[in-house]
């Protein structure tokens, strides 16, 4: 398990970016205090790891994508909120209820022409992925894609993190 | 007494004061209708009942401002000022020209006759051309329609500015006639086509088809309707067709028709009935959408425009279905690219998420896309959580872990199973992690816990029916996951990990 030090083959690739975002953030974390192992302590600490990898994900993606842009912007929305907690305008999450698809259909007259079998499968589908409410079909799935493996290889890097951790 | 009197006197005198054109309006209509019925009635049943609907459309579903509109046209039209008459009097003259059409078979032009008012012949060819067009010509010949398009053409050509095409060639009804008559009531319009004159061919009008369906006004028919035409006509005029409707309206209206083409011809081959079901669905839709953001006038001049074009020298007839091959316009080759374009992406999405590959059909995908995603994000989650718990205060050295990751990467497969569920609650379960990550893992008999897992690992398992092999995979694999897992006293919660009972030897402490 443990090699010796080899450069990653990829200097640039998501994962590495990630992992670095990844590692700094863990680091922070770890820097920030070093208390005693409660509860809450450790639920905090959960919740403060699982942004960081769905952000450090995110800005490791860059605003190219259209989930990493969407994750950017509710953290950014989150922070805000949270420092700002009396200004409510900072809020910028899209609400859009209707997707451009759907609009366009409607408009149009034309009931959902993909894929919509009646399951509602889009709908989970685009609510699962990050920002997945605003874009048509097609784009939704290139999205989910991408997006799909961007979260293997985050489940690659947490899981070496903890191999590593625990080792 | 005077209660009832003023009662009586105030209902008429209400319905005067709202609606008064419309209700003298309607029934003098519906009179008159039901006598062009017994004259239309002679081998023109189903015309008649489409009639019917149509004139009992305009009267009342095609709405309020139809009627007034018909009043106000009345008075130009005719001479009599008497409201219900008038009030009739255009619809019978607009029926009159189909009427008339029908029963003198011969030559339409009742028309010329009948036009005093260019805005009357206008709507007159509108109604005839719906009419007359699918009445009338057909018995003699195709060319005989011209007689009417003759005054019509001027009408048109001025009327219709959206008509791109100065030859608007004309679709035959008399087949879409028998054919109707044989099968649905449904009467076909006529579309001009420049299409070699095609006698057989269904007279549907591509637009009128439309505009027929609205004023019908049920979507089943318009279905029927274009379902119909559709079957009967060819491709190939029908991508000409929608090609040479360069007016705004038929583009609206051929958005949904092309589509519908392009969905029979592509689908007709591949799924048919879905291609029907969608057609039927679209042209309903795109119908009721287009009654819905036009007003009357709009319907006015909608159903001007689509008489217009059929009254054209009749060249050809549209021929709206595009069953045989691919229909070429513009807009089925947007639909199929798109089409393409997603199905290129659900092949993508296959290729990432593991078993798809025996899934066929874009709902079982989608669905398994969705398992996949779910149990990647708790994956996510999971981690994190074994992330918090693990590694209070522990620097990190970051070469270390970088190089170590670059080459640690067999860890993907076995960590799908991970549902976490019921991982949050596991937390506040723990207890003592320190103590537990340092004891070693010992022999002992299962905790309760464990068994827990089995009935909620039977829980989680069916709806990650695309990972049973990461689940063996897993329990082979993660006996160091599993105890470190373990050690954090995650299984004190029901996290259904696929433990097999060897690996689920250990003892919590406390």
């Amino acid at each position: 398990m443990k090699t010796e030090k080899n450069l990653p083959r990829n200097p640039s690739s998501i994962k590495t970016r990630f992992a670095v975002k990844f590692l700094q953030a863990m680091n922070k974390m770890n820097k920030r205090k070093n208390p005693s192992t409660s509860m809450a302590v450790k639920y905090k600490r959960y919740q403060f790891i699982r942004a960081a990898a769905t952000s450090s994900m995110a800005s490791a993606v860059g605003p190219r994508r259209a989930w990493s842009r969407a994750v950017l912007r509710k953290m950014r929305n989150h922070t805000a909120i949270h420092r700002f907690p009396m200004n409510n305008k900072t809020r910028t999450t899209r609400r859009f209820p209707i997707t451009r698809r759907k609009r366009s259909s409607i408009l149009r007259g034309n009931p959902r022409q993909e894929d919509d079998l009646g399951f509602g499968q889009e709908d989970d589908l685009r609510g699962l992925v990050p920002g997945g409410q605003g874009m048509d079909f097609c784009r939704l799935l290139s999205e989910t894609a991408h997006y799909i493996k961007c979260l293997k290889t985050q489940v690659q890097v947490m899981t070496n993190v903890l191999h590593h951790y625990s080792t | 007494m005077d209660k009832d009197y003023f009662m009586n006197a105030e209902i008429p005198w209400n319905g005067l004061n709202n609606c008064t054109a419309e209700q003298s309006f309607l029934e003098p209509n519906m009179d008159q209708f039901s006598h062009f019925e017994s004259s239309l009635s002679s081998g023109l049943s189903n015309d008649a009942f489409v009639l019917r609907e149509l004139i009992g459309k305009l009267g009342g579903g095609a709405g309020i401002g139809t009627s007034t509109t018909f009043a106000a046209e009345s008075h130009p039209f005719t001479n009599t000022t008497n409201d219900s008459s008038s009030l009739s009097s255009p619809k019978l003259n607009f029926m009159g020209n189909l009427v008339n059409s029908v029963p003198l078979t011969p030559p339409p032009p009742p028309l010329p006759s009948l036009s005093t008012d260019p805005g009357f012949a206008e709507r007159a060819a509108k109604f005839s051309c719906f009419g007359s067009r699918s009445f009338n010509g057909r018995t003699s010949s195709p060319i005989q329609p011209l007689g009417l398009n003759n005054g019509d053409v001027a009408l048109r050509s001025s009327h219709h500015p959206l008509m791109g095409n100065g030859k608007l060639p004309r679709v035959s009804s008399t087949p879409s006639l028998n054919k109707l008559q044989n099968g649905s009531n449904k009467i076909l319009m006529e579309i001009p086509i420049s299409r070699p004159g095609n006698g057989n061919g269904n007279g549907m009008g591509f637009g009128s088809d439309k505009k027929l369906s609205k004023l019908s006004g049920s979507g089943a028919n318009s279905n029927e309707e274009s379902s119909v035409s559709e079957q009967i006509i060819s491709g190939e005029t029908g991508s000409k067709i929608s090609n040479e409707m360069s007016s705004r309206k038929r583009k609206v209206v051929s958005k949904g028709k092309p589509k519908e083409d392009r969905s029979t011809s592509a689908k007709g081959v591949e799924e048919g009935e879905d291609g029907n079901a969608k057609r039927a669905k679209a042209a309903e839709i795109e119908t009721k959408n287009e009654e819905e953001t036009k007003g009357a006038c709009n319907d006015e001049s909608e159903k001007q425009k689509g008489n217009q074009k059929p009254p054209e020298p009749p060249k050809d007839y549209i021929h709206v279905r595009a069953r045989r091959g691919q229909a070429t316009d513009s807009h089925s080759l947007a639909e199929r690219v798109r089409r393409e374009k997603i199905s290129e992406r659900m092949k993508l999405l296959q290729d990432l998420v593991p078993g798809c590959n025996k899934v066929t059909g874009k709902a079982l995908m989608l669905d398994e896309i969705i398992n996949y995603v779910q149990s990647l994000q708790r994956q996510v989650e999971f981690l994190s959580m074994k992330l918090a718990s693990v590694n209070p205060g522990l620097d990190v050295n970051m070469e270390n872990l970088l190089s170590k990751d670059m080459f640690q990467q067999n860890t993907s497969l076995p960590q799908q199973m991970y549902p976490l569920d019921s991982s949050g609650p596991a937390f506040y379960h723990q207890q003592n992690v320190q103590q537990l990550h340092n004891t070693n893992i010992s022999s002992g008999p299962l905790v309760d816990p464990l068994p827990l897992d089995a009935p909620n690992l039977g829980i989680h398992l069916p709806s990650v029916d695309g990972f049973n092999e990461s689940i063996s995979q897993f329990s082979a694999f993660t006996e160091d996951d599993l105890q470190s897992i373990v050690q954090m006293g995650f299984i004190q919660n029901p996290v259904s990990f696929p433990v097999p009972n060897q690996t689920t030897n250990m003892k919590v402490e406390r």
